[in-house]
């Protein structure tokens, strides 16, 4: 599965398309790393189990997206968009959508 | 006691209403994308299609604001001290796109294609302490007409 | 480029697992968590507390005195009286520091151990019990508490499970409410197992300083029937309360006055000034 954030796959060519498929999680981290981050918010620096948080909800994201794509029978997803919010606190919450195609 | 009696009739009451409403939500979304089925949606500038002949287009907008039943909230805070996929907002956050996603194609029921596709997440509510209990979608493109 | 309509089957955003099932998982996770650590963090407060010296204890809570001054009746002849009587009851027990009663104003018949040695006396007490003998027992069980220490334990307790709860669940969250509950249970039952060895200590003390324990129970039975009443609308109330039951608390005294044959004699009337109205 490719995966573009312009409006098309360089070098192919769309032959079809399927409309909009999107994929999103809501994840946590336990309550430890939550207290281990806002110590940090006391000096500063990366909060490296946020960062890490954010990662893995992205690839959970983006799989299932692409999971949906294979399920309507693309073989790429263009115009990819990303969108974060907090649902509740302490959880990120990431949102991934594009236009499901079929490339040659 | 008297508080516990009242916190377990709210957790009931949470879990038997807002699954049969979401069980009604969710089958009246399903019945909605069937009938607009025929009005694809894209996230890009350019219309795709054979025909990219427009004549008429417009901005469309749709919005929704959904919250969560009682249970499901409990339920999230007791995963958010464990950590792990939170699974109990998965369905608020999923309902409420497409939901959005529905309202604006019912916007304009004419239109050939949606695109450029843009959807925004925001919690509008904020209730006691840090716990959220709503979640508003915004969801916006342009409407474009096709040359019959 | 053609347009192929379609609808994904199935949902991939959500996860298709019982919402109970996981409830029931966290819960029970949760309150493992909460239990265990209230066992560890008690233990540490007991070994904590034998560092605590009674010097150490009078001067933190020297500043600190129970509710307004206003309602406290400062010199009064009976709060006199009842410091006598807790002196002479001090012989019967190891307690090497002096303590001072204080005689509140209040409708609620009670007594308790407040740190830095002072035993708050409610003044609706006195109306409640009958003879000496029965305010001696309730004094006693007060000393009792001083001599387990056990003022500084349930404060030591609630404060650290205080701090530990809203460190970890976020004071005022739902999550709190959801627990409460568990907390609230194993800070009852452990109060309640303090309250019954200070009732046990408290018969051998009055049964040393009379040579009999007629009267102990006498507090019990005035406040059972009150209690009894309130209590009434739950069948499970009783576990979360910081105090067992007064029936229950009469029936302990009596069998264990039996097993140690400890005689119940004829009490002595309260004296005087003690027995006199409260209103004045």
């Amino acid at each position: 599965m490719q995966l573009s954030n312009t409006e098309g796959i360089p070098g192919k060519e769309i032959t079809a398309f399927y409309g909009v498929v999107s994929g999103s999680t809501v994840r946590a981290k336990h309550a430890g790393r939550d207290l281990m981050a806002s110590l940090k918010n006391i000096f500063g620096g990366e909060l490296k189990g946020y960062t890490e948080l954010l990662s893995e909800s992205r690839d959970e994201a983006i799989r299932r997206m692409t999971e949906q794509a294979r399920q309507l029978g693309a073989n790429a997803v263009v115009n990819v968009r990303f969108s974060t919010s907090s649902v509740a606190a302490g959880a990120a919450e990431i949102y991934v959508y594009g236009t499901a195609v079929t490339v040659e | 006691m008297d508080q516990l009696i009242i916190f377990a009739l709210l957790l009931s009451l949470g879990y038997f209403f807002g699954r049969s409403a979401e069980k009604r939500h969710y089958a009246s979304i399903q019945q909605r994308e069937q009938d607009f089925i025929n009005m694809p949606t894209t996230a890009g500038k350019y219309v795709l299609g054979e025909n990219t002949t427009v004549t008429k287009s417009h901005l469309v907008t749709g919005s929704v604001v959904i919250s969560v039943d009682y249970f499901k909230r409990i339920l999230a805070s007791l995963r958010s001290f464990f950590g792990g996929n939170v699974r109990s907002y998965e369905t608020l956050v999923d309902r409420a796109r497409r939901e959005a996603v529905l309202r604006m194609k019912e916007s304009c029921p004419d239109a050939d294609q949606i695109i450029n596709i843009r959807l925004e997440t925001s919690s509008i509510y904020k209730g006691q302490g840090k716990q959220i209990g709503s979640v508003e979608v915004l969801a916006y493109g342009t409407a474009v007409y096709l040359a019959p | 480029m053609k347009f192929k309509p379609g609808l994904p089957e199935g949902n991939v955003n959500v996860s298709h697992n019982s919402p109970g099932k996981e409830f029931l998982l966290l819960f029970a996770g949760i309150t493992a968590i909460l239990l265990s650590a209230y066992l560890i963090l008690g233990l540490f407060i007991d070994v904590a507390v034998n560092y605590i010296s009674p010097e150490l204890e009078a001067k933190v809570f020297k500043t600190m005195s129970y509710g307004s001054g206003e309602h406290q009746i400062e010199n009064s002849d009976k709060q006199q009286a009842m410091q006598i009587l807790v002196n002479k009851l001090q012989q019967c027990t190891d307690l090497p520091y002096p303590l001072q009663v204080n005689l509140v104003e209040s409708e609620t018949p009670n007594a308790f151990a407040f740190p830095g040695g002072k035993i708050v006396v409610f003044s609706s007490l006195l109306d409640s019990v009958q003879s000496e003998n029965g305010l001696a027992f309730v004094l006693a069980h007060e000393l009792s508490h001083f001599q387990n220490r056990d003022h500084l334990r349930g404060m030591g307790r609630s404060i650290v499970f205080t701090a530990l709860m809203s460190a970890v669940t976020g004071a005022g969250s739902d999550l709190t409410r959801l627990v409460a509950p568990v907390a609230n249970f194993s800070q009852a039952q452990y109060s309640q197992h303090r309250e019954t060895m200070a009732d046990e200590q408290a018969l051998a003390i009055i049964n040393c300083y009379y040579g009999h324990v007629g009267g102990a129970t006498e507090f019990f039975e005035t406040i059972a029937p009150l209690a009894g009443n309130k209590n009434h609308t739950s069948a499970v109330s009783h576990y979360f309360s910081s105090h067992p039951e007064a029936e229950r608390r009469i029936a302990n005294l009596k069998k264990l006055a039996d097993e140690h044959n400890m005689p119940r004699n004829k009490t002595a009337p309260l004296n005087a000034t003690l027995s006199a109205n409260t209103a004045e």
